[in-house]
């Protein structure tokens, strides 16, 4: 166990970090803006049109905050899933929820035609609600595939290979949309599968970031019967919860808040499942009072840091979000695992 | 330590007495049901007290059905039939909180997470009190710490529940057990997997529990030996639905141990007290 000395240090830590990389994606881009620019921009209400502030208003600060609003949300859900289920493999894309979401996607898009609306960049109101409803919804289906079989079998290791199977069952039914449907459409979804924090406007990146600080608020209710979970089933039971309403619970918003965010985002490979890792090993505890603030401040920066590498080649095409987060997040899943073995044997 | 167990044992007998039950089993039929029509029966029509003051130790052969009983009694697996009345109140129409606060369990399942401290574990005994958030009180924290001296346990407190050894693990679960602060605990092979020595300061542990702070106890064991010395009464659960419960001496005198284990060339002896293997039944 961290002291509690140290755990301070680290949480008035955290914001300082995430203050720093919010600026830092704000100030770097195609777009040379220098910094005093940047500031100059945020903190005063003229110059309308500049192309600074044309920049940073409409393009920089939705893409940091909705990567920041992402990164919370999804590390949250990963958490959740791998109390919930009591395994520390558990995470949006391992249960196959994230595939789920590209399947409702997927139907919407290859089937329905919406991609007109993706690919001309100015995503209607209407398509945009349409994709995100599509998302949740297919997320939501393998959820409940996912209760169901947790209710039947009860074994967490069996769920997740289920789950797993799941994953890739969806992925070839979506593998098979792929091929009967035309170029267009095509290209606008594996677009949206290669993930990016730029497809929002302001409206849209605040209002994830309003409602994910809600449900970072509600999760923080259930600390004890997150804690409790942890003991496993009949221990948190013995504890006085009703665990299949909990876990119902807890699968239901973290469900949400992988739909949303692969929504908005397309999936984001590997926060979700890294971030909770990285807050275990630093923190050195599973106490979730401390972990759930951990998960979101960690998972909050971590995005804004592969939002900038991803930014780094500095050409009008950055590079695909999805594969920054896998490059940078894997490493640090296996760093982790290691470290813990290396822990535990000794 | 034959008169801390002689005490226990006439305490039982007294507050038999008085008779105040805690917990009453009402034509309680055991088992599992795995469809409407197909229900496996383990135990039928259980009739049968806990009052306070008593240590019960459940002994039976493997797969009879000891865990489940203990599951059913505090809400896990459902009852086929019968009920279960916590100072009256029916199991039923309890909700877990309820369930919480009356029993306390202590249960075989491994616990392999690797951050918790043994502080951690014991904390969640606090869990049934107060509201779902919020931190532990300094109650709490006063509770949590009485029950780890209670066990020997203070010590390493701050360690990680992991690192413990098997013996420790069990005195820091029973430390959450205690925490919990409820009238009964029940335990599920509590003695397995822990040395001999280890063994007796576990039972020693639940026998204080009882005698000095009014706990009953059931608990389930495969030590017939050590249970023989310890419980003020037995539950003997056999299989094919036999189920006999009474006083741990006229129990070995009326050769019901031997009975119930049936072995092939195993016996009870009544007046060591231990299985030896009799040739003669081979």
């Amino acid at each position: 166990m961290t002291s509690k000395k140290n755990t301070t240090i680290i949480f008035t830590l955290l914001p300082v970090i995430i203050v720093v990389l919010f600026l830092v994606n704000l100030w770097y881009g195609s777009v040379n803006i220098g910094w005093l620019d940047v500031l100059n921009t945020l903190f005063s209400n003229e110059g309308v049109k500049s192309a600074p502030n044309i920049i940073i208003f409409q393009y920089r600060l939705p893409q940091a905050i909705t990567a920041i609003s992402v990164g919370m949300g999804l590390s949250i859900a990963g958490l959740l899933l791998q109390t919930t289920f009591n395994n520390p493999l558990a995470g949006p894309s391992v249960l196959g929820i994230s595939a789920g979401a590209s399947l409702g996607v997927a139907l919407l898009v290859l089937l329905g035609g919406v991609a007109g609306l993706q690919i001309s960049g100015t995503i209607a109101l209407l398509g945009d609600m349409a994709i995100v409803i599509a998302a949740f919804g297919g997320a939501l289906a393998v959820l409940l595939i996912i209760i169901f079989v947790s209710g039947k079998v009860g074994n967490a290791v069996t769920v997740l290979i289920i789950g797993i199977m799941i994953g890739y069952l969806v992925s070839a039914i979506v593998g098979t949309m792929q091929f009967f449907s035309n170029s267009e459409d095509l290209h606008a979804f594996i677009l949206w599968g290669l993930g990016s924090f730029s497809k929002t406007s302001i409206f849209q990146s605040v209002s994830i970031f309003l409602v994910t600080i809600v449900f970072f608020a509600a999760i923080m209710i259930f600390v004890k019967p997150l804690n409790a979970l942890l003991l496993g089933h009949q221990y948190a039971v013995s504890s006085g919860f009703n665990v299949k309403v909990m876990q119902t619970i807890f699968i239901l918003i973290s469900g949400f808040l992988i739909a949303l965010g692969t929504a908005f985002t397309g999936p984001i490979a590997f926060i979700g499942l890294a971030v909770p890792h990285i807050a275990r090993s630093i923190f050195k505890t599973s106490n979730h009072a401390v972990l759930v603030p951990a998960v979101v401040l960690i998972g909050a920066a971590l995005a804004l840091g592969c939002n900038f590498i991803s930014k780094l080649p500095g050409y009008d095409a950055s590079l695909p979000i999805n594969a920054v987060t896998s490059i940078v997040g894997a490493p640090i899943v296996i760093w982790v695992i290691i470290k813990g073995r290396r822990m535990s044997n000794a | 330590m034959l008169n801390i167990i002689s005490t226990a044992k006439s305490q039982a007998k007294k507050s038999i007495d008085s008779s105040n039950v805690l917990l009453k089993l009402e034509k309680l039929t055991t088992g599992y049901k795995s469809s409407q029509s197909n229900q496996s029966q383990l135990h039928s029509n259980l009739n049968c007290n806990i009052v306070e003051g008593e240590l019960i130790a459940m002994l039976g052969p493997n797969g009879a059905g000891k865990s489940t009983l203990i599951k059913t009694l505090t809400g896990m697996v459902p009852a086929l039939h019968g009920d279960v009345r916590y100072n009256g109140k029916n199991l039923r129409h309890m909700s877990n909180k309820e369930v919480a606060r009356e029993v306390a369990l202590v249960l075989t399942d491994k616990i392999d997470d690797r951050y918790l401290t043994a502080f951690d574990i014991v904390g969640t005994g606090r869990y049934p009190y107060g509201s779902f958030m919020g931190r532990l009180t300094k109650t709490d924290k006063e509770i949590i710490n009485n029950a780890l001296l209670l066990v020997d346990a203070d010590e390493f407190q701050k360690r990680f529940f992991y690192s413990l050894s098997d013996g420790e693990k069990q005195k820091v679960l029973l430390a959450r057990a205690i925490a919990q602060d409820t009238p009964l605990i029940f335990l599920d092979e509590p003695t397995a997997f822990i040395d001999s020595p280890g063994k007796v300061v576990i039972m020693n542990i639940l026998s204080n529990l009882v005698l000095k702070h009014k706990k009953s106890i059931l608990l389930t064991t495969h030590d017939t030996e050590l249970a023989l010395n310890y419980a003020t009464k037995l539950w003997l659960l056999g299989k094919g639905s036999f189920f006999t419960q009474g006083n741990p001496d006229e129990l070995v005198k009326s050769g019901m141990i031997n009975k119930l284990f049936d072995r092939k060339g195993v016996v009870f002896n009544a007046a060591t007290r231990k299985f030896e293997s009799n040739p003669d039944m081979l």
